[in-house]
């Protein structure tokens, strides 16, 4: 059997890689980046939610699976720079540093992923101009680290601001869907924050709280356990005040129906997800047509997000839209069923 | 600028005010206090959150469940009345905005139907009055005549260990500055002396041991209210600026 190619090592790709590992296919594995778990190991993630593990517990395990495994063909710093269609398979030219191969493979697993939304474009918050206006991804690092500092002086908080939806939801900027993790994501750094420093203030601006499902406890767990505050309204630009050492976030409080001003130390964007730039490659590469959104579209979005309906093609993770870990890790295990599947026919 | 929306109007008082030599205090009805809301004040939530009756303040997720069902609300249509925004106020730590309410805050009947209903198990009616306490208690709400009447009626009923109606009423009047018409004053006087109430003065009735009683709980009050008002004078607000 020629090898099947999952290309991306992220949660989605590792875990695909590691089940055609364990059912005995020759596995291709190639990710552009120099690292294996994609943006959780990128951004270093602290805690996931909902249970509050840390990501190393969960990606770590998979990692092992994969690195130094017989049946693993790993490539990473590398990218497939061409496909053709050969027989029930593809032909793909394989890019590394500075070797190309061609190699032929049965099938095809994209995970190519996701990009965080890039702050900057969101310019009336200031992200990139102001130090202590942070992404959030950049927030998981400190809490990992447990440095949670001001950018700007080095001091520690009294106060932090989380503004939700930043670059979701928002036709200013084209990108109308939910990310579906800001909102838990977001609850969840603020909780880890109240967990260890509960003299820090912490409020979330929501237009809604998306914790869905399960995710509710969580959300109920940070009002009731650690006083995390939700306050209601988008938040419209944000400032220096008069000394320029706090931020101020302007916005209105819908619920009090009055303009609000409102001094932080720190103001943490919940950056949105986008299609991953290997997702956009990917879509083109091997003809793959994707959504309004940019998204890679399954053949049925209403059965399931895995069957491309493509010849060989199958897909995993939030190459297909935003995607919590534990459900590209899901998605993973079944591409990889149907990958092997389509290959031993 | 015309004044379109009544509501947004705060009357503006000014006990005194000159300018150029020229005498303009009064009610300015059509200056308009700014509405942006400068800061958040933990010291609220926290106290609440203290208080054995008010420990579920944070649960509140302003669905609005409770004000829907509540008497004062709905049923007796005192639309101000808004248990749900009175926990947000509190909750959030707008507490210029709370204090607009100090008086309504007691207009709750305590039916308890919000306790029944509401979907996150908030003790609705023990949260709303822990708020409407701590605005007393930290001296923040201005006294009202209500607030007077108050007074007036514990002291009355601390002096003898029984009410003496005609007493309360001699001292709300000079406490609100009124004088009531002769003719109001006899009827009212006559009234009170048929139904047998007229004991007042050296006649008035007076509980049994109370020279006892007296000190003991007039003591318990006070040290009720102090500890009260310590504890809710010492929440202080997050200042806007910095040095
Ligand atoms: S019903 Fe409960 S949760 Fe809903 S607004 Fe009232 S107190 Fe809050
Ligand atoms: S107990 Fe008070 S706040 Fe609750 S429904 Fe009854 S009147 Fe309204």
């Amino acid at each position: 059997m020629n090898p099947i190619l999952v290309l991306g090592a992220g949660p989605a790709g590792l875990s695909a890689a590691a089940e055609l590992a364990s059912l005995g296919a020759p596995t291709l594995l190639v990710e552009k980046e120099s690292y294996l778990g994609g943006n959780p190991t990128r951004w270093h993630y602290s805690l996931l939610a909902p249970d509050l593990r840390p990501a190393e517990e969960i990606l770590g395990p998979l990692i092992q699976r994969v690195e130094h495994n017989p049946k693993i063909e790993l490539h990473t710093g590398s990218l497939i720079a061409r496909a053709e269609p050969e027989g029930k398979g593809y032909r793909v030219s394989l890019q590394s540093k500075d070797t190309v191969q061609t190699r032929e493979v049965s099938a095809v697993i994209l995970a190519t992923g996701f990009d965080h939304f890039d702050s900057r474009r969101k310019f009336e918050y200031g992200y990139g101009h102001f130090p202590d206006v942070l992404d959030f991804k950049e927030l998981e690092g400190m809490i990992h680290d447990d440095k949670v500092l001001r950018p700007s002086d080095g001091k520690p908080p009294r106060r932090i601001a989380w503004i939700l939806c930043v670059g979701s939801r928002d036709i200013q900027i084209g990108n109308p869907w939910c990310c579906r993790m800001g909102c838990v994501v977001s609850i969840k750094q603020a909780v880890e924050i109240r967990q260890k420093h509960p003299e820090i203030d912490a409020y979330i601006y929501y237009m809604d709280v998306r914790t869905y499902g399960l995710w509710e406890d969580l959300y109920w767990k940070s009002m009731q356990e650690y006083g995390v505050k939700f306050i209601r309204g988008r938040i419209g630009a944000v400032s220096l005040t008069e000394g320029g050492k706090r931020l101020i976030a302007t916005g209105e409080d819908t619920i009090l129906s009055r303009p609000t001003e409102v001094p932080f130390d720190l103001i943490v964007l919940a950056s949105g997800m986008e299609p991953g730039t290997g997702t956009k490659e990917a879509s083109e590469l091997f003809h793959v047509p994707v959504g309004p959104e940019g998204f890679l579209t399954p053949k049925l979005s209403d059965m399931n997000t895995i069957d491309s309906g493509l010849p060989g093609i199958y897909f995993a993770g939030a190459a297909t839209g935003p995607k919590a870990i534990p459900d590209a890790i899901t998605e993973g295990m079944g591409a990889a069923l149907r990958a092997f599947q389509y290959a031993r026919e | 600028m015309p004044i379109v929306e009544k509501s947004l109007v705060r009357v503006k008082r000014t006990e005194k005010l000159e300018l150029d030599g020229i005498d303009v205090s009064g009610d300015w009805n059509t200056f308009l206090e700014s509405r942006v809301q400068t800061d958040l004040d933990v010291g609220i939530v926290d106290w609440v959150r203290s208080q054995p009756q008010g420990d579920t303040i944070d649960r509140c997720w302003q669905c609005g469940t409770c004000t829907a069902g509540c008497c004062m609300h709905t049923d007796y249509g005192l639309e101000e009345f808004n248990p749900r925004y009175f926990i947000y106020l509190a909750q959030i730590g707008y507490e210029e905005e709370l204090r607009r309410y100090a008086q309504t805050i007691w207009r709750c009947v305590s039916c308890n139907k919000c306790v029944e209903r509401c979907p996150k198990g908030v003790k609705v009616e023990e949260v709303v009055h822990t708020i409407g306490t701590y605005l007393e208690a930290s001296g923040r709400a201005p006294e009202s005549p209500a607030d007077r009447f108050d007074r007036a009626y514990t002291e009355n009923l601390l002096d003898r260990g029984i009410l003496d109606e005609a007493g309360l009423f001699r001292t709300y009047e000079r406490l609100e500055g009124r004088k009531t018409p002769v003719r109001e004053l006899l009827r009212m006087g006559t009234s009170l002396l048929l139904s047998g109430r007229l004991h007042t003065g050296p006649l008035a009735h007076r509980t049994k041991g109370w020279r006892r009683m007296r000190p003991v709980l007039k003591g318990l009050l006070d040290e009720d209210l102090r500890q009260r008002r310590e504890s809710a004078q010492a929440t202080r607000p997050v200042g806007r600026r910095e040095p």
